[in-house]
């Protein structure tokens, strides 16, 4: 009885309050990876000529290209600050280009428009670098063993 | 958002509170999420672009220096929350 009273109060809805910790991790890697996935897909594409290979590449670089304007969205929203735009004037239009540029990669087999999604990405990860990302926003590495 | 919410807490919102007036900055508002349709998000009007876009922030002070401003159309805004229902030890109007 009591859980049928719970069930019914219970909303009906879910609304998040966070979107990010923020955990403070930051790193345009993590977009060019997933652009240089997008790269070799379309490559690989156009070197098949089984349809089933070719169909499945779409679906996959549908998915990387969509991670890579997401991990775009974070260092654009989350990383950046007001500072880094006025050391950076043209960091808003950059980012914005890059995540544009990622949608364009979902919808074309183009090899260039890969190509031009890896050099936006690489603008942002001059920036990072030149606002201190790499000490402030990665955990030092152990080195390795040996 | 802590401390003024919590995971877990039950919420009404009033889904006709912007009819006729845009949401004011201080205002909590639930609104769709700009890059996931299908989620709800529930901030606080920080402030007002002259275009009417709202930035929104969070309460928690630990997150103030970090936290980014989402900004996002009026459009988006699907109410404003007003009262916490549950747990009952924490009853309460709130924004």
């Amino acid at each position: 009885m009591l859980s049928r009273v719970m069930e019914a109060l219970a909303p009906r809805r879910t609304a998040h309050a966070h979107c990010d910790i923020p955990c403070g991790v930051y790193d345009p890697q993590q977009a060019r990876i997933e652009a240089e996935s997008c790269y070799k897909i379309i490559q690989k594409y156009h070197d098949s000529s089984d349809e089933v290979f070719r169909m499945r590449a779409i679906h996959v670089k549908e998915e990387r290209a969509e991670l890579a304007k997401h991990h775009i969205d974070v260092m654009w929203h989350d990383y950046f600050k007001p500072e880094h735009v006025e050391k950076f004037p043209d960091l808003h239009a950059v980012c914005w280009k890059a995540a544009k540029q990622a949608s364009q990669v979902k919808r074309t087999v183009d090899l260039d428009e890969a190509q031009k999604l890896l050099d936006l990405i690489d603008k942002i990860d001059q920036m990072w670098r030149e606002t201190n990302g790499p000490a402030t926003t990665r955990m030092q590495q152990l080195q390795p063993v040996g | 958002m802590e401390p003024t919410l919590r995971p877990g807490d039950w919420l009404l919102v009033d889904p006709d509170a912007h009819r006729g007036r845009a949401p004011a900055a201080g205002e909590l508002v639930v609104v769709i999420d700009p890059r996931a349709p299908a989620r709800w998000l529930i901030k606080r009007v920080v402030g007002v672009a002259a275009d009417g876009a709202l930035a929104l922030g969070g309460d928690n002070p630990a997150h103030a220096r970090e936290a980014t401003l989402e900004t996002v159309p009026p459009s988006s805004v699907t109410g404003r929350p007003w009262l916490r229902y549950w747990p009952p030890r924490r009853i309460s109007r709130i924004g």
